[in-house]
């Protein structure tokens, strides 16, 4: 199975999920992603979907200028996003484990049909 | 933060980013790409083996994770200029809903409620064509045209679903949704108007109403033919003078042709005038019968016919100088016998 087929699915919660303790800019959420074991996540993924939850009110965003280079955006978590995030954390939590019983099961002998 | 230097490459491929993007609103091509070169400065600054991807790959994985539009086909022309600005004008409208949360709730509760459009829609669709071959019944149809607005309703559905989508068909909901919403009003409020009863019954009471409600000329018919005056007898058989006739509502009942406002002329040419009587309270009244003429002439100040000065009111001949009279029992008969 390919990862980054099931990336895209719950790539707005990993991303609403690093924002939720500290701010951070496009590459930052990319940096903390891998970090965490996402390491296929791809650069302009993240930045579509910092925009998008941006655009759907589940974050703010505000622009710090830089004295050596160019300004970064830098995007933090609201308390829409905070419900957001709690909702699917619930959603996940739900799904994960559904999968898991199903998975788990479905390797039992004889029960796989 | 990694203090990192922007490469002339980092500026080419961010151009070529934008450059692919450059079919959407200029705000979000900037809000998409802001801070992109200080990102890419400081990724490549962290692994200098790293190639910098195809800008246009790059700007459709941007898009498709920012949930944008995909890049259309830069065509030339009125139409597709008008539909690529109502493709703006519907993302622009988009955004400015889902940063407003009171507005983006309104909207996801109407979102909810899409079920019920789309059998709304069916039906409209249904009683339009039911319409057309005369077969509404009010909000209804007749008989087996149901069936046809259930055909409507599962391929509606199935449509609001996404599902039997052919090539054309969205062209196709697009125009049906406009035409449904234009025409919403003007079928419920006919829809209305025939919920109590079909064609028939309308032009049935329209009839009653042309006869019964519509007087051109107040007064008595009999069988069609205006009754001009009525000539009362007693029971004795013997012709009456001044009786006053009244309806069972107790309305002054009035020949045909003797209202007491304007049209007054006895004959034809408007030579005589009905006489109305005259009542002990000094009013004049036109239920007095049989009715007396006057001769008239046509008065210029007043505009209209009056009687002539010293003329003399003259009682109508009577059909029958004496009619056969009632028969009267001697006994009042007992109604319990």
């Amino acid at each position: 199975m390919d990862a980054t087929q099931l990336l895209k699915g719950v790539l707005d919660v990993a991303v609403l999920a690093v924002v939720e303790d500290e701010d951070g800019y496009g590459y930052d959420v990319v940096r903390r992603l891998r970090a965490a074991g996402l390491e296929e996540v791809g650069d302009a993924s993240v930045y579509g979907t910092l925009r998008r939850l941006y655009t759907a009110g589940a974050l703010t965003s505000y622009v710090v200028p830089s004295e050596e280079g160019p300004h970064r955006k830098y995007y933090g978590i609201n308390a829409q996003g905070r419900a957001m995030l709690e909702l699917q954390r619930k959603v996940w939590t739900e799904f994960s484990t559904t999968m898991n019983n199903l998975l788990t099961s479905s390797t039992q002998p004889g029960e796989a049909a | 933060m990694t203090t990192s230097t922007v490469t002339p490459e980092i500026v080419a491929f961010a151009q070529g980013v934008r450059a692919a993007l450059a079919d959407l609103p200029a705000e979000e091509v900037d809000d998409l790409t802001d801070g992109l070169e200080a990102d890419l400065a400081e990724a490549y600054a962290e692994d200098l083996q790293r190639e910098l991807p195809d800008p246009g790959a790059y700007a459709t994985e941007l898009r498709a994770a920012a949930g944008l539009p995909m890049r259309t086909k830069a065509k030339s022309g009125v139409l597709s200029g008008l539909a690529q600005s109502w493709t703006d004008t519907r993302t622009d409208v988009g955004v400015a809903i889902r940063r407003n949360p009171a507005l983006a709730s309104v909207v996801e509760f109407l979102g909810e409620l899409r079920p019920a459009w789309w059998i709304v829609r069916a039906w409209l669709a249904a009683w339009l064509v039911a319409a057309f071959f005369g077969n509404e019944r009010g909000y209804g149809l007749a008989g087996s045209w149901w069936l046809v607005a259930v055909v409507f309703a599962v391929i509606s559905v199935q449509w609001g679903r996404g599902r039997w989508q052919g090539k054309g068909v969205p062209a196709l909901i697009a125009i049906g949704n406009v035409v449904a919403v234009l025409a919403f009003l003007p079928v419920m409020a006919a829809a209305d108007d025939g919920s109590d009863g079909g064609d028939f019954d309308r032009g049935f009471a329209s009839g009653v109403d042309a006869t019964v409600n519509d007087p051109p000329q107040d007064g008595l018919l009999l069988r069609g033919q205006p009754v001009t005056n009525i000539f009362a007898y007693d029971a004795a058989g013997k012709a009456l003078r001044n009786v006053q006739l009244f309806t069972q509502e107790g309305k002054p009942l009035e020949a045909h042709g003797s209202r007491s406002d304007d049209n007054t002329c006895a004959a034809d040419d408007c030579s005589t005038v009905w006489q109305p009587g005259q009542l002990e309270t000094g009013q004049s009244v036109f239920n007095v019968f049989p009715l007396g003429t006057v001769a008239a002439e046509w008065d210029d100040e007043a505009q209209r016919t009056v009687p002539k000065q010293g003329a003399f009111s003259v009682v109508p001949k009577a059909p029958f100088l004496k009619v056969p009279g009632v028969f009267t029992p001697k006994k009042v008969a007992n109604s319990n016998d």
